[in-house]
């Protein structure tokens, strides 16, 4: 593990020694509230180390709650969060990190200002030498960091340039490459490519699927089953804070997701709408197609 | 960018280069530092005086600037690397005096050997920065505001505990008290170079300078301020300790006060319970000429020595060029204004070589 | 062990500290002369000594002084305030008239912003005199009196004395840029001795003082003379003088005890004495007076406390006193 560690978190992880039969990350019956507003109620949910398990739904969903459950920044108020079968909360992010969890935030959790490499070991970095001479392993560490983004694909002019400078799918896979690298077991993708294009998203994908095959398990959240299904092994659909559904791949098709996320119903009222105001035939043939599920990529 | 395949001997691989890039120029390197945008403004008011007031340039003369900087970067190596860290300290000024009166006035109170009044105001210093720091975290009010208020209490203690406990507004002398001679030795003597005396702040100064800048540049604490500058809520999801960083950053900037308040209680024995209002802003101005971002997670150790070295110059130049005092403070703030855009035009050109 | 190790961590600092106690410091409170005189039979009554004294200034704790020993003589109930601020210390006036005061010392830097409430004042029947500041415009405010030296008659009293001294090219230094005082008393100098030239510092860092002075004398080798508007800041231009390597005289106005024993040992020509602690003394027992029998002194003119011009000769004399706090 290349991570700091203290003792209350050294405690908390021998808690957690893998026993063979307990999936790595469980959800059984997660509910939090802030104050009187429910935003998550009863949720399951499995991660297994390998799978990608994805997390859809609308805004309000519930989905940042989730997210800030499993990394650390808020503790549930029901239900069990179970990490290798143990139950656990996690007080903070720097136990979550510590305990193998690492997300990658829709706005990076990266400090624009800095150097890509400064940013990668940030809260986990390299020295050298003893006592009050310890300083910065620079060197080494420019040299990780631009041999584990070329591991991921990406190869940049040089990685003393502020982060802010590369562009958003850039920075997803330096985010994503430092939770690799630092040994997570858990990676939590919120809203890797809703403000990237087409092509950039799909790189992003790929990256997930590198993660995958790394060994992690990916929790990847979006709204948008199209990017959700290619990478997908489960899928929970969250619909106002409650669990809507819960499929593996066999079970659903993408056009299946597509509807209930939307609600069937709504989107054959869409339908009907749009045709009565004369719209064009694209997207009438969407909604149509929304509505009534076919199998479509 | 490459394709990706999921083999493992494609781990092995080492970094391609990119035959895009090439190697960045020593040159280019140097313009994109913090600092640099202060050095060409501190390099052009030094020539405009050395040409307007040519005593300027004499060894003498020279010492005096630095003196005058010295007194001004000492705090300015504090406050700069506080304001990298994205937080401000207004009552930095009047924590100097308080310092040198907690010195003063416990030693002369209690009858003791000035060095243990010394250590008294060591541990004070520290304490009002822990304070602020504190409050700080605790109130989550902008460090304007809260670094605002301890101003005003500082100042209201400053003068009535120097009343209360020594009679005046002035502390008592303490000249001939066991300890003075050596302290004095330590905190406001010269050293003689070349046959020109040097007060020991400026040496004191430089190497406060090059031990923050290895801090900020070479240590993980120092990558830990120029994050929670940068972005405070993106440096607390990785784990770097905001709340342990941020109070160190203002008990740091009580320590360089109590270096400060040292000199000035050796260097004239009594301390006006008054001084010390209206420093706060030139530290930050020094700060801010060197290149540090208002907003933090930008700028240098250095970059506050620059600045405090041009307000030093400024300061000092007016007085050699012999010009009509009633508009001193006019071309000071001229002079600062002129060093500040030339800092910011030439960090422009870099960054838009790149 | 541990009980041992806490033991020594609590004993060694303590003896530490009695080890390295110190001579000098503070001298041990003297017997009070509990048969030195009387205090006066008369009614206790309330006087406001109300100031535009900057915070942190040692000249005002000089008439600060004054004002306490006649109180204590008096029988008065003293209260001594003040503000740089004229508006606030206007209002201070008016809180003291709401108080119910019998007497008011005011000084007047600023006599339009305090025209107000001494209208009040006087209206309310209270007796008001004025001190330091004001001379020429104390009568119209209602003051029976003023006690105070005139700034730019100090000036060229220190003017005369330089002149005598052959000085031809004198530096003032000011150390509050636009204080209508300390310009004044330049100013006065500039009359008597036309070569002079103004040099301002900021008062509020010593440091400052002390390098722009040393700045200034570098840059100024027909400098003959230096001038420091108060004693401590004279005490920093003695220091730039040694850095400075320079041969300037030193002058000086106001006075506190290192400054005397500058002045003895010869290193600062002359310092001019507005006499402060009179001016405090002066204003409590006046308004006594005027409570006592009906008396008005000064016969509707300043009353003068300088300028004293204390040189070698007279700074012998009164090394005690300024020891004393009192000059």
């Amino acid at each position: 593990m290349k991570t700091r560690k203290n003792k209350k978190t050294e405690e908390l992880l021998e808690k957690l020694e893998p026993k063979t039969s307990d999936n790595l990350l469980t959800f059984k019956g997660v509910g939090k509230h802030y104050g009187s507003i429910i935003a998550l109620r009863d949720v399951d949910m499995v991660v297994d180390p390998g799978k990608v398990t994805c997390v859809l739904g609308d805004n309000g969903a519930g989905k940042s709650t989730l997210i800030k459950i499993i990394a650390g920044l808020h503790q549930h108020d029901e239900g069990e969060f179970m990490l290798h079968g143990s139950a656990i909360k996690l007080k903070s992010p720097r136990v979550a990190l510590d305990a193998g969890i690492a997300a990658v935030y829709q706005d990076l959790a990266v400090v624009p200002l800095m150097p890509i490499w400064r940013n990668f070991f940030l809260g986990s970095e390299l020295t050298t030498g003893v006592g009050p001479f310890k300083k910065l392993d620079v060197q080494k560490m420019k040299d990780i960091t631009k041999q584990e983004l070329s591991d991921m694909g990406i190869d940049l002019r040089d990685v003393e340039q502020p982060i802010g400078q590369l562009s958003g799918g850039e920075r997803q896979c330096v985010a994503i490459a430092r939770a690799v690298y630092f040994g997570a077991k858990v990676l939590i993708l919120d809203e890797p490519t809703a403000a990237l294009g087409v092509k950039q998203s799909g790189v992003v994908l790929r990256y997930i699927l590198q993660a995958r095959d790394r060994g992690l398990g990916v929790i990847f959240i979006t709204h948008n089953p199209h990017h959700a299904y290619p990478v997908g092994d489960s899928f929970l659909l969250l619909k106002r804070g409650r669990s809507i559904g819960y499929y593996s791949k066999s079970e659903i098709t993408v056009g299946e997701l597509t509807a209930q996320m939307a609600g069937g119903a709504e989107l054959a009222e869409l339908a009907h709408e749009l045709e009565q105001l004369g719209g064009h035939d694209e997207e009438l043939s969407e909604a149509e197609a929304g509505a009534t599920p076919q199998t479509t990529a | 960018m490459s394709s990706i395949t999921a083999s493992p001997s494609h781990k092995k691989k080492s970094a391609t280069t990119d035959e895009r890039v090439g190697k960045k120029s020593t040159l280019s390197i140097l313009l994109g530092r913090p600092e640099i945008g202060a050095l060409v403004g501190a390099v052009a008011l030094f020539i405009f005086f050395a040409i307007v007031a040519p005593v300027f340039l004499s060894p003498a003369s020279l010492a005096t600037v630095l003196y005058g900087a010295s007194t001004i970067g000492i705090m300015a190596v504090g406050v700069s690397l506080l304001m990298i860290g994205g937080e401000f300290d207004l009552s930095t000024g009047v924590a100097v005096i308080s310092s040198a009166l907690s010195a003063s006035l416990v030693s002369w109170y209690f009858g003791l050997n000035v060095w243990v009044g010394i250590v008294v105001a060591l541990l004070v210093s520290m304490l009002i920065g822990f304070i602020n720091g504190i409050i700080l975290i605790k109130t989550k009010l902008p460090s304007f505001i809260v670094t605002l208020a301890s101003f005003l209490m500082l100042t209201g203690l400053n003068l009535g505990l120097t009343r209360a406990i020594g009679g005046s507004v002035s502390s008592p002398s303490i000249a001939n008290m066991e300890g003075f001679q050596s302290a004095k030795a330590v905190f406001a003597s010269s050293v003689n170079i070349g046959g020109i005396e040097v007060k020991v702040t400026v040496f004191i100064w430089l190497a406060m300078v090059l031990i923050a800048s290895w801090i900020l540049l070479r240590t993980k604490v120092g990558n830990w301020i120029f994050a929670i500058g940068g972005d405070e809520k993106a440096a607390r999801a990785v784990g770097v300790p905001v709340v342990r960083t941020k109070i160190g950053l203002f008990m740091a900037v009580g320590f360089c006060g109590w270096v400060l308040g040292m000199h000035n209680l050796f260097a004239f024995d009594s301390v006006q319970s008054g001084e010390g209002i209206g420093n706060e802003f030139l530290y930050i101005i020094a700060a801010v000429i060197g290149g540090c971002l208002l907003t933090g997670g930008y700028g240098s150790a250095i970059g506050g020595a620059i600045g405090a070295f041009i307000f030093g110059m400024a300061n000092k130049g007016i007085v050699y060029a012999e010009w009509n005092p009633d508009w001193f403070k006019f071309f000071l703030g001229l002079m600062l204004l002129l060093a500040t855009v030339v800092n910011i035009v030439v960090k422009k050109r870099a960054e838009s070589s790149k | 062990m541990w009980r041992k190790l806490a033991v020594s961590l609590v004993i060694v600092p303590v003896l530490g500290l009695a080890a390295c106690s110190s001579s000098g410091g503070r001298a041990p409170e003297p017997e009070s002369n509990s048969a030195a005189g009387t205090v006066a039979t008369t009614d206790r009554i309330k006087i406001a000594v109300i100031t535009h004294a900057p915070p942190g200034d040692t000249f005002w704790d000089i008439i600060r002084k004054g004002a306490e020993e006649a109180a204590a003589k008096d029988n008065v109930e003293l209260q001594y305030l003040g503000d740089p601020d004229g508006g606030r210390q206007s209002q201070l006036i008016e809180q003291a008239i709401d108080q119910g005061v019998d007497g008011i010392a005011v000084t007047l830097a600023k006599p339009d912003a305090m025209a107000g409430a001494l209208k009040r004042a006087s209206d309310a029947g209270i007796s008001i005199v004025s001190l330091n500041a004001g001379e020429d415009r104390f009568k119209e405010l209602g003051a029976f009196a003023h006690f105070g030296s005139d700034e730019k008659l100090a000036g060229e009293a220190a003017g005369e004395k330089l002149k005598a001294e052959g000085i031809k090219k004198p530096i003032c230094v000011i150390q509050d840029q636009g204080h209508v005082g300390l310009e004044a008393r330049c100013a006065g100098v500039k009359k008597v001795v036309p070569g002079t030239e103004v040099l301002y510092v900021q008062g509020t860092d010593m440091t400052q003082v002390e390098s722009t002075t040393t700045a200034k004398l570098q840059a100024d080798k027909q400098a003959d003379a230096i001038i420091g508007l108060g004693a401590p800041i004279t005490m920093t231009l003695l220091k730039a003088k040694a850095t400075a390597n320079s041969e300037v005289a030193v002058a000086s106005f106001d006075m506190n005890s290192q400054l005397v024993g500058e002045i003895t040992k010869g290193n600062v020509l002359f310092t001019v004495d507005q006499q402060p602690w009179l001016q405090g003394y002066m204003a409590v027992d006046s308004l006594w007076q005027n409570k006592r029998g009906g008396f008005t002194i000064g016969g509707g003119k300043a009353t003068l406390t300088g300028p004293a011009i204390i040189d070698k000769a007279v700074a012998e004399n009164i090394t005690s006193f300024a020891e004393e706090g009192v000059r």
